[in-house]
């Protein structure tokens, strides 16, 4: 296939070094605007797209942004959908960490949610490439296959007609990656980093979905209080285009996402 | 990356399980994923995800995006013999087209772009020249 595509790459740099379109097309009508596709598979960016950001804005320690094992035998089925997904974000912050030992832990606990969930055949052999993967420090490989993991989750439970669980798992990934993300930027202000947090589009839709949810799931202890939070979260993240959000609504933010994910973990009596 | 491509195809023929992908969106997602496969010579990473439907002269498909400052990103928009031409735009939230590096050929089109805020963007997909057919949107990023 590459052989195949090898005088392509060859044309695609030279027609980019060549053409550079200026942006003359005619702007999108209000109602493209509005009638535009938000699909969770393409309009939601993965964890690895914001760390890809984050990381050339300078060296950063990841490892500082492990948290403690959560518990994995949750009873409430959206509360494990919810922690679900921050396990995946955990898993890509123990790759950018380069530290294997931690992505298997991870691994480990993504396979126990998934038991809870139902949808652990869907992940055993995912779970054992990663495993394979983090032995031999393969990095870029550890990354796709998290990737490919989520999205099997999701499919399966597309399938069993559980999507609002995968809405969950959505949001907790994304609640994960805030947390860490937000945490970095308010240890070590600039507007750069700051702007970063900027997703308007992203917590909307997110939180149009948790509205959307039955009233069983949205009644569920986990998902009311991450509803709750979410609300203040989007005041934090929909900020401007050209207005850095301040020093201390950075430390805000963290603050909110880091109370979401604590009482997402918690295990409900 | 032989094994990311193949995961791609498993994830995206799963993807949309209520409705069975056609042969021609099977065709146009196997096209744009090769086309894009040339971006990761250039270390760019193939976000495992797509976007399928049917384009026509004049009736141009839009969806919104989420994409982050300091990160680049192609949109690589495959189609089958059918589309003679197609073209792939990116708009920034107020509307306005913003500037890319532009790629096209036959039945595939892709778009190179750089911005320079975080926020939401909107990518329009369409026919120039050709028939109806079905088309598969995805992007790679660094």
């Amino acid at each position: 296939m590459f052989l195949k595509h090898r005088p392509l790459a060859s044309c695609l740099a030279f027609v980019c070094l060549c053409a550079s379109a200026a942006g003359q097309a005619a702007p999108l009508t209000p109602a493209e605007l509005s009638g535009a596709a938000l699909t969770d598979s393409l309009s939601i960016p993965m964890p690895g797209e914001f760390m890809a950001a984050l990381n050339k804005l300078g060296k950063l320690d990841w490892t500082t942004k492990f948290r403690l094992p959560i518990v994995t035998n949750y009873s409430s089925r959206p509360q494990a959908a919810l922690n679900l997904g921050g396990l995946i974000a955990d898993g890509y912050i123990a790759i950018e960490a380069e530290d294997g030992q931690q992505v298997k832990n991870i691994g480990k606990d993504v396979l126990a949610l998934a038991k809870v969930l139902g949808v652990s055949k869907d992940v055993v052999e995912r779970a054992s490439s990663i495993a394979s993967f983090a032995e031999n420090s393969q990095w870029d490989q550890l990354k796709e296959e998290l990737e490919s993991t989520q999205n099997e989750v999701k499919t399966a439970m597309t399938e069993a007609k559980d999507q609002d669980l995968v809405t969950l798992i959505t949001v907790g990934g994304w609640l994960r990656g805030v947390e860490a993300i937000s945490g970095h930027v308010a240890g070590n202000y600039s507007e750069l980093g700051a702007k970063l947090l900027r997703q308007p589009g992203i917590v909307s839709f997110l939180n149009k979905n948790l509205e959307a949810l039955p009233e069983k799931v949205r009644e569920d202890a986990s998902v009311k209080i991450t509803r709750k939070k979410m609300a203040e979260i989007e005041k934090f993240i929909a900020f401007p285009l050209d207005k850095a959000p301040s020093a201390d609504d950075v430390k805000q933010l963290n603050k909110l996402a880091i109370e979401a994910i604590k009482e997402i973990s918690k295990k409900q009596k | 990356m032989k094994r990311l491509l193949l995961s791609l195809a498993c994830a995206a023929l799963a993807s949309a399980p209520l409705r069975a992908a056609s042969d021609d969106e099977v065709a146009a997602r196997r096209t744009a994923l090769e086309v894009a496969g040339a971006f990761t010579n250039d270390g760019f990473k193939l976000r495992d995800g797509n976007w399928t439907g049917v384009v026509e002269i004049g009736k141009p498909m839009v969806i919104q995006v989420n994409l982050y400052a300091g990160n680049q990103y192609w949109f690589t928009l495959g189609s089958v013999p059918a589309a003679k031409k197609l073209l792939v735009t990116v708009y920034d939230e107020t509307g306005q087209a913003m500037e890319v590096d532009p790629y096209q050929e036959a039945s595939v089109a892709a778009a190179g772009f750089s911005p320079q805020a975080s926020g939401s963007y909107y990518v329009k997909v369409e026919e120039i020249e050709g028939t109806a057919a079905a088309f598969c949107l995805i992007y790679s990023y660094k």
